[in-house]
């Protein structure tokens, strides 16, 4: 076991007055430390393609982590597809990124513009053997990870973008490779990456798809784990053994909230400095404890978190906002999204008094719901989550 | 110098420390005080209610400031504390 991990992100646009999208990816986690992701691009678009490349997804992704062969699931797919009636053909391009332990990638292709890597900041040509399963020509490769490897599988609707408005013959694999090249150093999320690709189609296809276009990014990283503490514990004298425990862990420290803090300022002997700094919203201003390494308020900050993480598994619209604000939420979603890849979470469950006010629009219940709710946010993400109470 | 502490914890900022924030910072820079008074935030105080921030003056603990009663505040308890200051 080493100590790599990947973020795995993906966004699809879909063709123009459609409201499907022909591409599907499915991932599907194999254990702990091996996943696979399928991205498969139905023929045509709309209801059909949408239907052929969900089955082809799936059952790829499923039988794969089963531990069945590539020819096994071809087979299946040829005998499963349903035949479009207007084409005579069931077809459906895929390509397969298995990572296996943590350790390697093995890269299946079929008819799928190839997948681009890129290591070390740069475009790198990987090896790639061609077999032949039922007829069809499929590209296999294996590859040893290695820290900041990004993978860009895509289907067709991305090199196509900007055909005869910003480029004659499309936005080549080559032209990607290098754009995707520039934004590589950045330390982006493979959500991220995938997004500014996709956004970029877009803007060639002059917002006006003409093709269903999909980007789906997995980035080589470190493990990264993180610990949030949030409430008092619901027994005094808890106290100093939550703390011990929260503080004894690898990996950085959030606390949130004030008598929270407070707590946690007693245990390590220093004192809580609280700011009066509001970053133009209404998230309470954020404090410092020597040996913490970000102290907020509770309720309201992780409300907002929440708020940003629910976003940021869907439209991803809030982006901007929690990437370049400074208050604690945003600094919470960047420690969280961007560079946690595990999260312990140290529940309090003591009531706070002045929160049982009917008046106020926070209470026992919400924070526990916000703490249900975030984790399972986190969990679509792909961070590894642990939630204790006490 | 007057030490004064707004609570910015989250029962007090929904009672509105955003704004007793605000209007203590304009109060100060208005009448050229940078230097006596010095404003920070603490968090809560364990004396929430409901009506209105708790803000600590030197130590002393008040209760329900709002941005309506602002000015009364400042006058009787800043003005007062300065000035005890000074008699010093």
């Amino acid at each position: 076991m080493n100590d790599l991990c990947v973020d795995i992100g993906y966004k699809s646009i879909n063709h123009e007055g459609e409201q499907l999208c022909g591409d599907h990816v499915d991932v599907v986690e194999q254990g702990e430390n091996s996943v696979v992701v399928v991205l498969a691009d139905g023929l045509g678009s709309g209801v059909k393609a949408s239907i052929l490349s969900t089955l082809t997804s799936r059952i790829i992704s499923t039988m794969m982590a089963e531990g069945l062969t590539v020819e096994d699931c071809v087979e299946t797919i040829a005998a499963t597809l349903p035949i479009c009636s207007e084409r005579g053909v069931a077809y459906s391009t895929f390509t397969i990124l298995h990572i296996v332990e943590n350790r390697e990638v093995e890269l299946i292709q079929y008819d799928n513009p190839l997948v681009i890597m890129i290591r070390d900041d740069v475009n790198f040509d990987y090896p790639k053997t061609e077999i032949n399963v039922g007829g069809k020509k499929i590209f296999k490769s294996v590859i040893k990870l290695k820290e900041n490897d990004l993978f860009v599988a895509m289907s067709d609707g991305c090199p196509h973008a900007g055909i005869g408005k910003e480029y004659n013959f499309g936005w080549k694999r080559e032209n990607i490779a290098d754009f995707m090249e520039t934004i590589s150093p950045a330390g982006y999320t493979a959500k991220t990456y995938s997004t500014i690709l996709v956004d970029e189609c877009n803007r060639l296809y002059g917002g006006k798809p003409g093709d269903d276009a999909t980007a789906c990014v997995v980035k080589v990283r470190k493990r990264m784990p993180m610990n949030i503490l949030f409430g008092p514990p619901s027994n005094r004298d808890d106290a100093n053994r939550m703390m011990a425990l929260f503080f004894s862990k690898e990996g950085k420290h959030i606390v949130c909230g004030g008598t929270t803090a407070s707590i946690a300022a007693r245990y390590l002997g220093k004192s809580v400095k609280a700011g009066i700094t509001y970053d133009g919203g209404d998230v309470p201003p954020v404090a410092q404890i020597d040996g913490v390494d970000l102290v907020t308020e509770g309720v309201i900050t992780m409300s907002k978190v929440l708020e940003y993480a629910k976003d940021s598994i869907a439209e991803n619209k809030l982006y901007e906002k929690w990437s370049y604000g400074h208050d604690g939420a945003c600094m919470i979603c960047r420690l969280l999204f961007e560079e946690a890849t595990d999260i312990n979470f140290f529940v309090g469950r003591a009531v706070n008094p002045a929160h049982q006010n009917p008046d106020l629009p926070i209470n026992f219940n919400i924070k526990m719901n916000i703490v249900g709710e975030l984790s399972e946010c986190l969990k679509q993400m792909g961070k590894k989550i642990k939630v204790s109470y006490f | 110098m007057v030490m004064v502490q707004i609570c910015v914890g989250s029962s007090c900022h929904l009672k509105g420390s955003p704004e007793v924030v605000r209007l203590f910072e304009r109060y100060v820079s208005e009448n050229g005080l940078d230097d006596e008074v010095i404003l920070s935030g603490s968090f809560c105080s364990g004396k929430c209610n409901r009506s209105g921030v708790t803000v600590t003056v030197n130590d002393k603990v008040h209760t329900g400031v709002t941005p309506a009663n602002f000015k009364d505040f400042w006058n009787t308890e800043i003005i007062a504390a300065l000035r005890a200051e000074k008699g010093d």
